[in-house]
C-alpha cells in the first residue's frame, strides 16, 4: 500500500515568543491548509522537552483540541534528537497498516526560554549514564567522535569549517531556517570560540524554537514512501569499535534501500542529520552518497551544492536550520519532500529530482532512522 | 607492593571486555558477565576540554577516551589539559567516574 507525502508546514526556526503549542499548531495548520482541511484520522506528535517542571505537559491533547482533532487517533514519540524521523515512521506505517487514511505528523521543540545549563543537562539525557556520569556532554562526546575522524582520514580542522560554511550558505536561501539571510563569512566560523575542541561554537546547531509538520495520506504522489529503515548502535561509545562511521545510520539505510530496491547512486537529494557539522560527511559516507574518508573532497568539488552530483541538506541541514531537536528529523524529511514536490522555492536543487533520502540522528547516533521518498509511487 | 589494578567486565559468552554497566553485556546481551583486574596503563585515542559541562562539574571539564590493552575502552576525567592522542595515561575509579593522569614512559 502507498503512501504519500500530500502537505508540508514549516514553520520559522529561530528565537520564538510563542508557546509550543502555538508554534505545533502554526506548522499544522499550514499543513492541513495544503490538503484543504480535508479530514484527518491520526495525529502523531514528537518532542523530546515537553514534559517535567516546564509546565508543558499533555502537548498531545492540547494540540488536539487547538486543532478541534479530538476524533483521530493521537500518539506522541520521542528518540531524543531523532523524533521527527521516529514520528514520521510511525505515522507511515501506520497507514500503511491499513487502519489510518490520512495522519498529521507534528514535531516541536521550545528550547530559547531554557538555560544553556538545562538544556545542556537535558539534551545530554540522550546519552547513556556511564558517560554522563564522567561530566560528558553531546558537544563532548562530538568532539571526540570528530577527533577520531579527522585522525582516521588525516583531514585538517579547516573540513569542520568548510562544513558549516556550506550549512550557513544553504540556509541564506531558506526562509524557514534560522540563518536565512545571514551569510557567514569562514574566518568568523573559525574563529568562533571553542564549545569542546576541536569543535567550535559555530560548528554546532544552534539551540532553536520551532515546529514542523506534515500530512501523510494513503497513495500516490510525488513525494511518495518508498523505504523506512531504522538502525540501533551501542548507545555507550566506549563499546564501539569504530567512531569514524555510525553503524546505526548504515543499517538503516540498508533496510530502506533494500525496501525501496534502491542503490545509494540513485539518491537525487540528502539531508542529513549534522548536529555537529562534521557529522555531514559521517553520515554522507554512511549512507553510501560517497565514499569512506571522501565526504570533505565532495564538498569541497561542489558535489553537495544544488546544483552538485548529490545536494545534500539544501535546507541549510541541522547547522544551519537551527535545531529545535524534536522537530529536526521531520524537518529533513519535510525538505525533501518539498524538493520532489518542486515547492522548495529558492532553495531548489537544480536537477528536479525524483528521489531523496531524509535521515534522522538520536542522541550521538543510537538510533537511527532513513526515509526515502521517490517521484512516482511504487 | 603490588600495582594499581582497575577492575572491569569479562562476558563469558562472547567474550567482550567491556567497562562495567548495570546490564548485560552491550555487545551479545549475556548476563554471564564476570569481573576481573586489568592493567590500568592504556591510551589516549581522543580527548576535549568542554567549556559548558554538565551540573556539578567545574568550567571547563576535560575528559578523555583511553583504550586499554584487549581493546577495553573508556571515558576517563582528566585533570590538567587534555592529553594528545597516543599519550600513555594510567586510569583509576574515583567513586562514579574513572580519572586518566599522563604516566611516564616504564
Amino acid at each position: 500500500m502507498s503512501v504519500h507525502v500530500a502537505s508540508v508546514g514549516t514553520g520559522r526556526f529561530g528565537k520564538r515568543a510563542e508557546s509550543q503549542v502555538e508554534l505545533a499548531a502554526e506548522a499544522a495548520g499550514l499543513a492541513l491548509e495544503g490538503i484543504g482541511r480535508r479530514p484527518v484520522d491520526l495525529l502523531v506528535v514528537g518532542s523530546m522537552f515537553s514534559h517535567g517542571p516546564h509546565g508543558r505537559e499533555a502537548l498531545l491533547p492540547r494540540l488536539a483540541g487547538r486543532l478541534a482533532l479530538e476524533s483521530a487517533a493521537g500518539f506522541r514519540v520521542d528518540s531524543s534528537s531523532g523524533t521527527g524521523g521516529m514520528a514520521f515512521h510511525a505515522a507511515a506505517l501506520a497507514i500503511e497498516s491499513g487502519r489510518f487514511d490520512r495522519a498529521l505528523v507534528v514535531a516541536t521543540e521550545k528550547m530559547t526560554d531554557r538555560t544553556t545549563l538545562e538544556n545542556t543537562r537535558d539534551l545530554a539525557a540522550s546519552l547513556h549514564p556511564d558517560e554522563v556520569a564522567a561530566g560528558a556532554t553531546m558537544p563532548g562526546l562530538a568532539a571526540i567522535v570528530t577527533q577520531r575522524y579527522l585522525q582516521r582520514f588525516g583531514r585538517g580542522v579547516e573540513v569542520l569549517d568548510a562544513a558549516t560554511a556550506h550549512a550557513r550558505a544553504m540556509a541564506t536561501r531558506n526562509p524557514a531556517a534560522q540563518f536565512f539571510r545571514k551569510p557567514i563569512a569562514t574566518a568568523e566560523i573559525a574563529q568562533s570560540r571553542y564549545v569542546a575542541a576541536p569543535l567550535r561554537l559555530l560548528h554546532c546547531s544552534a539551540i532553536s524554537d520551532g515546529a514542523t509538520a506534515l500530512v501523510l495520506e494513503r497513495g500516490a504522489g510525488p513525494a511518495t514512501v518508498l523505504g523506512l529503515g531504522q538502525g540501533f548502535e551501542a548507545l555507550r561509545l566506549i563499546d564501539r569499535d569504530d567512531l569514524t562511521t555510525f553503524g546505526a545510520s548504515r543499517v538503516a539505510a540498508k533496510r530502506a534501500y533494500d525496501a525501496a530496491r534502491l542503490a545509494p547512486k540513485e539518491v537525487e537529494v540528502a539531508e542529513v542529520h549534522d548536529a555537529f557539522s562534521p557529522f555531514l560527511y559521517i553520515h554522507a559516507e554512511d549512507l553510501g552518497l560517497v565514499p569512506p574518508g571522501t565526504a570533505p573532497d565532495a564538498l569541497a568539488n561542489g558535489e553537495f551544492a544544488l546544483d552538485g552530483r548529490i545536494p545534500v541538506n539544501p535546507s541549510g541541514g541541522v547547522v544551519g536550520r537551527g535545531h529545535p531537536v524534536a522537530a529536526s528529523g521531520l524537518a529533513e524529511v519535510a525538505e525533501v519532500a518539498l524538493q520532489l514536490r518542486g515547492e522548495a522555492g529558492g532553495h531548489a536543487v537544480a536537477s528536479a529530482p525524483r528521489v531523496g533520502l531524509a535521515h534522522a540522528m538520536s542522541g550521538i547516533a543510537a538510533h537511527n532512522f532513513v526515509t526515502l521518498l521517490g517521484r512516482e509511487g511504487p | 607492593m603490588s600495582e594499581p589494578r582497575v577492575e572491569l567486565s569479562r562476558c563469558e559468552a562472547c567474550r567482550a571486555r567491556f567497562v562495567p554497566t548495570d546490564g548485560p553485556c552491550p555487545r551479545c546481551g549475556s548476563t554471564d558477565v564476570h569481573p576481573y583486574e586489568a592493567d590500568p596503563l592504556g591510551t589516549v585515542l581522543a580527548s576535549t576540554e568542554m567549556t559548558n559541562p554538565p551540573p556539578g562539574w567545574p568550567a571547563p571539564h576535560r575528559i578523555a577516551l583511553v583504550e586499554l590493552p584487549e581493546s577495553v575502552r573508556l571515558l576517563a576525567v582528566v585533570d590538567g589539559p587534555p592529553p594528545a592522542p597516543a599519550t600513555v595515561v594510567s586510569v583509576r575509579r574515583d567513586g562514579a567516574v574513572y580519572r586518566a593522569r599522563s604516566e611516564p614512559a616504564r
